[in-house]
């Protein structure tokens, strides 16, 4: 009878279901010690994590992984160029980037199963398809911590600057969820290419001297009855404020952050080649950010879902960004020797309908795009992967989300298969089990 | 024989293995009743099935023995069964299936009927739930817009004939071979023979396979028209109350139009709204954590849903309730649930507290220090109802109340123009000044007619301008039901499909607008016909749940369903209503979110809820009575303080919560306190940020701290998560700095009028936390003061040490 592998797969079901949640929570703790010695152990615990987010999604097809044999209603307007490393093609429009491909690396077996721009953001910033319920309307909406909120949850902070910053402002799922308010990024809110640049009330009013802020923080702490009480500590909201009201005082008091982001201090050469664009201050910050002690830096850039006229919006307006922007963040990172020691990934949330629209433009595709990454470990110059004649989807391995996330943490020193217990005491891994590292990428 | 999935055999050898291991719970039950859910059973067809359930029944509690029972069938050529207590139909006949448990024994009659016939295996009865249960048709697979990989089903299978065409005509034929079934795409990639994007779904051992295969090779057959449906589907059972660390095993039975019913709890998917409290697995086995509370666990087959609720109290000794404070009818429901979980509630509050309360929550405003004073001065025990029905008269009360509503009626300036907005804004204003009430609010909305200058209530169909949009937004705003989903498929969290959507929107289709010498007028007439996306079929207006009528009806739809919409018997209106105050007032809904009324989000207090929306009704959708109601239980009336008994607890209303301050009214909190206003563009000089009619007057603070641009018919819209950006603003921004230090400011005026330290330090409490310091506070504070050498500057460090910290920034 075939029975028995049946009974097989039942019983392991059940034993399962027996142990129950006391078995599962059990495990947890340990595996959360054991991977901050893990990463200490390794030496890892330097290494910096830099996400340039294309928001919207990059056409890969137009850029990482062109496909100029495929028919016209694919292909597009763009040649592929030779680049730096022979064998590797990019597209005619990132003739800075193709000088650097030795930097970087691209993954074009990769993919997901979803082509919604709210859900699929959430899988690629937290490695979770989001469940029933998910809201991504909210601010933020994570049902599991973003990549950012792991990393400073697990190696925390390093020196007086936050662990996490997003900018130039807040993406829905870059949050925190069940870790907590003190592991949610600090959110610049404003424009590092726009003239006046500082980030918004990070230093006190003139008015109020240095001496005086301590003396206001000391008479606050006795007024302020509520601080640290089990009334706050049981009552979500209450609890965050009280977090990000301690944080703040961390961050206003501390030169080196102010530093930090203060751009002026970069020479005039250096910020033009970065580009004086969004996305090349962006880069900029970033490395600055970094520089200073910041482990995960979160770039939330905008505009990229080309729906129309997308041939048009790519070569003269993205590309150029990405193009000097990317090229100089990688350049710079390598020549500060920073490069081995920062992850750089740069994606948008899912690739580019192969097939042209008839506006010119091309829609939502989940199933293959192309990520790229860089640093830390990671070797450059290579391709892995391939997707297939119209990069429709991936024809070899294809990789996800979730592999994307093994990935970032192994290079960090974070064991993929840690757990975190949610507010209520369920354990969840950072990755769901069948991610896996990108082994070809190290 | 058809093999059964693992779920349901597993060899008692294995089994006993199993036990083994387990814990000391398993001990010798001696006393009690074993009670199976099913005493009669009866099976239709060869192979059919059917999960038994058994309880152990003692004096002190019921649980679930199912898979600790022995069973033992007396005719095995009738019906087998599992040590997982699974039935299983053999030939026709009678038999007696046992079940034991030590020394305790019942028994279950079974009937198996029509074993002769082979129940032909079709598309729509048997395979399109296995696509769903094993999430092949989901939203994030083949089920979403464009499918995946080329091959798209429809979601959640709500469209059967597309999905028979997509798996055997496309894909050029080779999704299925009768003659070759092994060779069948659609059974290699399901089992992960073939490299498919979405791994292993099916093992090919599982009997879910081998049912995929018989159809194949049967020649892929489909349900005949006369083929029975699915009516309603039913889990078991209903309602539990459990322990910490508990199993509950769950049957789900299909009931068909031709009256039959069948075992299906193999084929459905199984969902928790809180995990933590009780979670459940593909099988549909719940287990409860370590956290007290309730939680609904549901069930969904081919559209179908159904919920068991979960109770978990905190363990311990019981709880005695008999000195929790009642001082009205919602008392009695708050505090049954409470008893039933076994938590306890905190003590009432003082009333500094519970004015400051009043006053956030009725008009957005804080009491002055001179109110403050007063009230804490009265001693006449109806003082606090006094205050309530006092507030609801004043000015502040409409323009609060208006500016929530605002939010969700859509007032837009860009999208109205200056001149439509505001006179639709202050339609809202007057309606609740008058107290208009809340049935007639909706219904003047609702029918809205003529020029929109005499009917400003009308310009929500300017700004929510296609007939299905408005017909999801007054759904949201007015019932709390959240039918968007199904316009393009069957919600797969309610019973909602396209024909309810579609009816809802024909209530709509006859708005039209026209331009007259008295302006816009709104006109809602004609025989506009609405057509099911799908089937082509018309559709005519009708109410979610209502049948649909024969032929549509003549003129205004529109009245049609308004009266619909707040009839008696409407099952929403009324609840939605009292669900939004409600959860206005006590930060969380008893529905929540508070506009997501659904069967898979069941209240927290169901009693609760009913008894709130039958007194509202009765009160003739009087919105002042219901706050009167609520402000005046004790359930309102409770401090913040947590007790070991109800730390956990954060939905049952056993502690006041800490409650976000709307952006617009800690600004206008801010200002007052600091006694210098802001200036708004484009409204008169004086104007609180809870007057703002426009939502998009610029302002950095009301950004930062969350206003709602007004686009969409959620309450979510209002963010009310704090950020570091907040805390930063209000610590550091020159707004708030200047503010504390301006010399017509209220510190540098009280520091000017010949105060002593301590008068003054009294008056800053007042003013900012409505009570007065005590005696440890007056000194710290006094200490910090005499120590500097500027005074007024260490009156501005006191009010701005006041002015961040929690007490002033939450509601509590």
């Amino acid at each position: 009878m075939t029975n028995n592998r049946r009974f097989c797969d039942g019983i392991a079901r059940r034993d399962f279901l027996r142990i129950g949640a006391a078995g599962a929570s059990a495990l947890s703790i340990p595996a959360l010690l054991q991977s901050q010695a893990a990463a200490a152990a390794d030496g890892k615990d330097d290494v910096s994590f830099i996400f340039l987010f294309l928001k919207g999604g990059l056409s890969t097809i137009d850029s990482w992984d062109m496909k100029p044999d495929a028919p016209a209603e694919f292909r597009g307007e763009f040649d592929p160029i030779d680049t730096a490393v022979p064998g590797i093609q990019l597209c005619e429009h990132l003739p800075t980037l193709a000088k650097h491909t030795d930097l970087f690396s691209l993954v074009r077996s990769f993919g997901h199963s979803n082509s919604g721009h709210g859900p699929a953001d959430h899988y690629m910033l937290t490695a979770y398809h989001p469940q029933a319920g998910f809201n991504a309307n909210l601010m933020p909406n994570n049902q599991r911590p973003s990549h950012g909120s792991v990393i400073s949850r697990q190696l925390g902070p390093r020196g007086s600057v936050p662990p996490y910053v997003s900018l130039p402002n807040m993406h829905g799922s870059g949050g925190a969820s069940y870790l907590g308010a003190s592991h949610s990024p600090f959110v610049v809110n404003a424009d590092p290419n726009s003239p006046g640049f500082k980030v918004p009330d990070l230093v006190p009013p003139l008015d109020v001297s240095a001496d005086r802020l301590d003396n206001r923080r000391e008479l606050y702490s006795t007024i302020n009855k509520f601080a640290g009480s089990v009334e706050s500590q049981f009552n979500a909201k209450a609890n965050a404020l009280d977090t990000f009201q301690q944080k703040a005082f961390d961050l206003i008091t501390s030169p080196k952050t102010r530093k930090a982001f203060d751009l002026s201090q970069e020479p005039t050469k250096l910020r033009d080649r970065y580009g004086r664009t969004t996305l090349g201050q962006s880069c900029l910050m970033a490395r600055r950010l970094v520089e200073a002690g910041v482990r995960s830096v979160f770039i939330n850039h905008y505009n990229w879902d080309t729906h129309y006229n997308n041939f048009h919006v790519l070569k003269n307006d993205l590309f150029p960004h990405l193009d000097h922007g990317m090229s100089t963040l990688l350049w710079d990172l390598k020549q500060r020797g920073m490069l081995e020691k920062t992850v750089v990934l740069v994606t948008g949330e899912f690739g580019r309908t192969p097939r042209i629209n008839k506006d010119a433009g091309r829609d939502h595709w989940g199933p293959s795009s192309a990520i790229a990454m860089a640093g830390g470990g990671i070797k450059g110059g290579q391709v892995i992967g391939a997707s297939d004649a119209r990069a429709e989807k991936p024809a070899t391995k294809p990789y996800g989300p979730e592999d994307l996330a093994a990935t970032i943490y192994h290079l960090l020193g974070i064991p993929p298969t840690t757990e975190f217990h949610t507010a209520e005491g369920r354990p969840v891994p950072i990755v769901p089990g069948h991610g896996r590292v990108i082994q070809e990428l190290i | 024989m058809r093999l059964l999935p693992p779920r349901q055999l597993v060899p008692c050898l294995l089994l006993t293995a199993v036990f083994v291991g387990l814990p000391a719970t398993q001990i010798v039950a001696a006393e009690g009743q074993l009670i199976p859910l099913a005493k009669n059973v009866q099976l239709n067809f060869r192979d059919s099935v059917w999960q038994l359930l058994v309880d152990h029944v003692t004096d002190e509690a019921t649980i679930d023995r199912t898979h600790a029972v022995q069973f033992q069938t007396s005719n095995d050529a009738v019906a087998i069964v599992s040590q997982m207590g699974v039935v299983q139909a053999v030939g026709d006949g009678n038999c007696q299936i046992t079940l034991r448990l030590d020394n305790l024994m019942a028994t279950v009659d079974v009937t198996v009927l029509n074993c002769k016939n082979t129940r032909p295996t079709t598309f729509e009865r048997d395979v399109i739930p296995i696509l769903s249960r094993f999430g092949c048709n989901g939203s994030g697979c083949h089920g979403k817009a464009e499918g995946q990989n080329g091959f798209k089903l429809s979601v959640f299978g709500f469209d059967p004939d597309a999905d028979f065409n997509a798996i055997t005509q496309e894909g050029r034929g080779r999704r299925i071979f009768p003659a070759a079934a092994e060779q069948s795409l659609l059974l290699q990639k399901v089992s992960g023979q073939m490299p498919h994007g979405g791994g292993v779904r099916i093992e090919s051992e599982r009997a879910e396979f081998d049912l995929l295969r018989e159809w194949v090779v049967a020649g892929a057959l489909r349900a005949t028209p006369d083929t029975a449906t699915v009516d309603r589907i039913e889990i078991t059972p209903a309602d539990r109350l459990m322990a910490f660390d508990q199993n509950q095993v769950t049957q789900v039975t299909a009931f068909y139009s031709d009256g039959l019913s069948r075992d299906v709890t193999n084929l459905v998917q199984f969902h928790s709204n809180r995990p933590a409290i009780g979670n459940v697995d593909a099988d549909g086995i719940v287990i409860t954590g370590t956290t007290a509370g309730t939680a609904a666990v549901m069930a969904t087959f081919m559209g179908h849903v159904d919920v068991l609720q979960i109770t978990v109290p905190q363990p311990g000794e019981s709880i005695d309730d008999s000195g929790f404070d009642e001082f009205n009818y919602i008392d009695r429901f708050v505090n049954r649930n409470l008893k039933r979980l076994n938590i306890g509630p905190s003590n009432q509050a003082d009333d500094a507290t519970f004015l400051r309360r009043v006053y956030l929550d009725l008009i957005g405003t804080l009491p002055s220090a001179e109110e403050s004073r007063q009230f804490l001065g009265k001693k006449d025990p109806k003082r606090r109802q006094q205050l309530v029905a006092e507030l609801m008269e004043r000015p502040e009360f409409a323009d609060y109340w208006a500016l929530k509503w605002a939010d969700l009626l859509h007032v837009n300036r860009r999208a109205l123009g200056h001149k439509n907005a505001n006179a639709y804004y202050r339609w809202i204003h007057r309606s609740f000044a008058e107290n208009m009430p809340l049935d007639q609010f909706a219904k003047e909305i609702v029918t809205a007619e003529g020029a929109l200058r005499d009917v400003p209530a009308g310009n929500l169909f300017k700004v929510v301008t296609k007939p299905n949009e408005v017909a999801s937004a007054l759904s949201q705003v007015f019932m709390g039901v959240r039918i968007e989903c199904a316009q393009c498929h069957h919600h797969p969290f309610d019973r909602w499909g396209q024909s309810d959507y579609y009816g809802m929107q024909a209530f709509f289709t006859q708005v039209s607008f026209k331009k007259s010498d008295r302006g816009e007028l709104l006109l809602a007439s004609g025989k506009q016909k609405t057509n099911h996306p799908r089937t082509g079929e018309a559709v005519f207006a009708h109410g979610l749940g209502e049948a649909m009528p024969e032929e549509e009806m003549e003129g205004d739809r529109r009245k049609e369903f308004a009266s619909w919409l707040t009839s008696e018997s409407n099952p929403w209106f009324a609840r939605n209503m009292t669900n939004r105050v409600w959860g206005h007032f006590m930060g969380r809904g008893i529905v929540e979110p508070v506009d997501d009324l659904r069967l898979t989000n069941p209240p927290s207090n169901p009693e609760l809820l009913e008894a709130l929306a039958a007194q509202f009704k009765g009160n003739q959708y009087d919105l002042r009575k219901l706050i009167l109601d609520i402000t005046a239980s004790a359930a309102y009336q409770r401090s913040n303080e947590v007790l070991q008994t109800n730390r956990g607890d954060q939905r049952n209303y056993s502690r006041f919560a800490f409650k976000s301050l709307p952006a617009e009214v800690l600004l206008d909190a801010v200002c007052q306190v600091t006694g210098v206003p802001e200036k708004f563009d484009g409204v008169p000089a004086g104007s609180r940020a809870i007057q703002l009619w426009d939502s998009e007057v610029p302002h950095e603070f009301l950004r930062l701290f969350g206003r709602p641009i007004r686009v969409t018919a959620c309450e979510c819209e209002r963010v009310s998560e704090p950020t570091v950006s907040q805390v930063l603003h209000a610590f550091n921004s020159p707004r708030v700095q200047s503010k504390l230090s301006r010399p017509d400011g209220t510190i540098a005026k009280l520091c000017r009028k010949g105060l002593a330290d301590s008068e003054l330090i009294d008056e800053l409490y007042l003013s900012y936390f409505s009570r007065l310091p005590d005696e440890k506070e007056r000194e710290a504070v006094l200490k910090y003061v005499k120590s500097r050498s500027d005074r007024t500057k260490a009156f501005e460090d006191v009010a701005w040490s006041m002015l961040n910290s929690l007490e002033f920034l939450f509601n509590h």
